[in-house]
């Protein structure tokens, strides 16, 4: 068994394919297994992509943050890569986080592909909110 | 590389690959002239066509060559353009797209395993023959059920691509000729894996393609009956007796002709029954087996048992146990083609399993989800099987050819377990019957 090494010859960039094969923050398994301040969610299985979104914050900082995805190999690396953007910014700064800034650090996904990254920002900004309302409430 | 996409399409054999050579080789001429390399180039398409027709049980002037399946599936609906026709839910898009595109198109329900109920010719000769009022609900893309009066064409496949379900052809254009349609059958991917007589079939017109029997990608066929309704789609020329105008294409007819007569020679429908059915028996009783929270899609799952919610080590168990019992390569009715196993796994994206497989272990498979075909989406024929999108976006097929060996099922077994653990283990959807 043997990893292609010429990554030119795989359909996405390199980027996109070393974090599909190696993503991080991920989480395995069961939601409870990582205490969280809050989640956000967003598409449908019946589109063919879901992603969720888990914050751990302190003084309005992302200090971790973990995911979860069905969803196709751009999906997985997007919302890899998304965690990686995030992690550490305070809530206004990740916020400011855009579909471009994904498509960029994983260097371009093909066009039809970019309504998976928008979906993994999505998620986060409404991780962000719910935050915001239980606070508020 | 394990090559497990043969139902895409397939290497090109060996025979087919020389007789093209000797073609380009030895420059025939153009097969419309009267001069000696003229006359060469149709020597070798006449060979080629009588080869073809031999495979299918056709008179060699009943075959006309074409560019490809779909040109051959266009070439049809064309005929019956502005014409009511009906057509099955799951047929490939050249028919599905092209009798919409064309035709007052009604659409075939089938079941949950892809095949087609007495119950709709009964709809129509209800509806054709006493005329009364829609009765069925129909979505936007087809006409009411009125319109079967007077239908013209019913195109059902002879064996899905997705799933692998063969349907009962014969049976189906009796019946369509009691109800005075034309019958075509989209035969490309029974080509070469079971056997297909077209008079014994009584169809009227049948598709086939080369690059699916290890022939060129670029040539097809259609079989049109003696005497039966035609109209070019390619006007400009007097080729094909009128049929299908444009210069022949020497060198794929040739290796057309020479994958078909590979085929027939070595009757590679008893080949595949023997060596391959068992092949992907194995697979899919093992993916049943190893894999928890898959199922088998289509005419296939019939022979195993339904998954249960039992734990999965006893349900696999038992499984195995029901899989082993029925461990018959070849059976009296076939329902299934050898060499195609369409499986799911719940909560687990058809198209990053497709990938996994691709960058770790170099295997290639196919999926039919939205995410790959870049559409958005599911498989039409999933959807019309089971309803379900997300049973859709989870499904993978594997489709075996006749070099497919039990290493490379093994291979595939080394390595799938993991993957579905790990993408259902990262899933925002949780399996069902999963604590």
């Amino acid at each position: 068994m043997t990893t292609k090494q010429e990554s030119q010859d795989w359909v996405y960039s390199a980027k996109v394919k070393e974090h599909f094969l190696n993503p991080r923050n991920f989480l395995m398994g069961d939601e409870s297994k990582f205490t969280h301040d809050t989640e956000g969610i967003v598409g449908n299985p019946i589109c063919g992509d879901q992603m969720k979104m888990f914050l751990k914050i302190k003084d309005d900082k992302i200090t971790d943050i973990k995911w979860k995805t069905y969803g196709c190999a751009s999906a997985i690396a997007s919302t890899s890569a998304l965690s990686q953007l995030a992690k550490g910014k305070t809530l206004d700064e990740a916020l400011k986080i855009t579909a471009k800034d994904i498509d960029d650090y994983l260097g371009n996904l093909p066009k039809h592909k970019f309504h998976c990254s928008v979906l993994g920002h999505e998620a986060l900004e409404a991780a962000i909110k719910n935050y915001r309302d239980q606070k508020d409430h | 590389m394990i090559y497990l996409d043969y139902a895409a399409t397939s290497p090109i054999l060996p025979e087919a690959k020389k007789a093209m050579l000797d073609v380009l080789d030895n420059f025939p001429g153009n097969a419309s002239a009267l001069h000696t390399p003229g006359h060469r180039a149709h020597e070798i398409i006449e060979t080629a066509r009588a080869d073809i027709a031999r495979l299918i049980g056709a008179q060699p002037h009943e075959i006309i060559f074409t560019s490809g399946g779909s040109e051959s599936n266009n070439t049809v609906t064309n005929i019956f353009a502005g014409q009511s026709v009906a057509v099955s839910a799951i047929e490939h898009a050249s028919v599905l797209e092209s009798a919409r595109a064309r035709c007052n198109c009604i659409e075939i329900p089938v079941n949950k395993y892809g095949e087609i109920k007495d119950s709709f010719f009964e709809s129509i000769k209800r509806n054709s023959y006493e005329n009364s009022a829609a009765s069925e609900p129909c979505n936007d893309r087809c006409e009411r059920a009125s319109s079967r009066k007077n239908l013209s064409l019913i195109s059902i496949m002879l064996a899905n691509n997705e799933l692998g379900t063969i349907q009962d052809i014969k049976h189906l254009a009796k019946l369509a000729h009691q109800y005075g349609a034309l019958f075509h059958t989209d035969a490309t991917q029974a080509l070469g894996k079971i056997p297909i007589n077209v008079k014994d079939l009584d169809v009227d017109y049948t598709t086939i393609s080369a690059h699916k029997i290890g022939g060129p990608v670029g040539i097809g066929a259609l079989y049109v009956k003696d005497g039966t309704p035609f109209t070019p789609l390619i006007i400009g020329g007097h080729q094909e007796h009128g049929k299908r105008a444009g210069t022949y294409a020497t060198a794929n007819i040739a290796g057309f002709g020479a994958a078909a007569k590979y085929a027939y020679k070595h009757n590679t429908p008893k080949l595949y029954a023997e060596k391959i059915a068992p092949l992907r028996d194995e697979l899919a009783s093992r993916i049943l087996k190893e894999i928890p929270f898959s199922n088998i899609n289509g005419s296939l799952s019939k022979r195993f048992s339904s998954r249960t919610l039992a734990p999965p080590a006893v349900a696999g168990a038992l499984r195995f146990a029901r899989a082993r019992k029925r461990e018959c390569p070849l059976e009296k009715h076939l329902d299934n083609l050898p060499n195609i196993l369409n499986v799911s796994f719940e909560a687990a994206e058809g198209e990053s399993i497709q990938l996994y497989l691709d960058a770790k272990a170099d295997i290639a498979i196919s999926t039919g989800s939205a995410c790959a075909a870049g559409d958005g989406k599911p498989s039409h024929v999933i959807m019309a099987t089971t309803n379900d999108a997300e049973v859709a976006h989870s499904s993978i097929r594997f489709s075996l050819g006749l070099d497919t060996t039990k290493q490379d099922i093994d291979e595939v077994m080394k390595i799938l377990p993991d993957i579905i653990n790990n993408l259902q283990q990262i899933s925002t959807i949780k399996m069902k019957g999963a604590k």
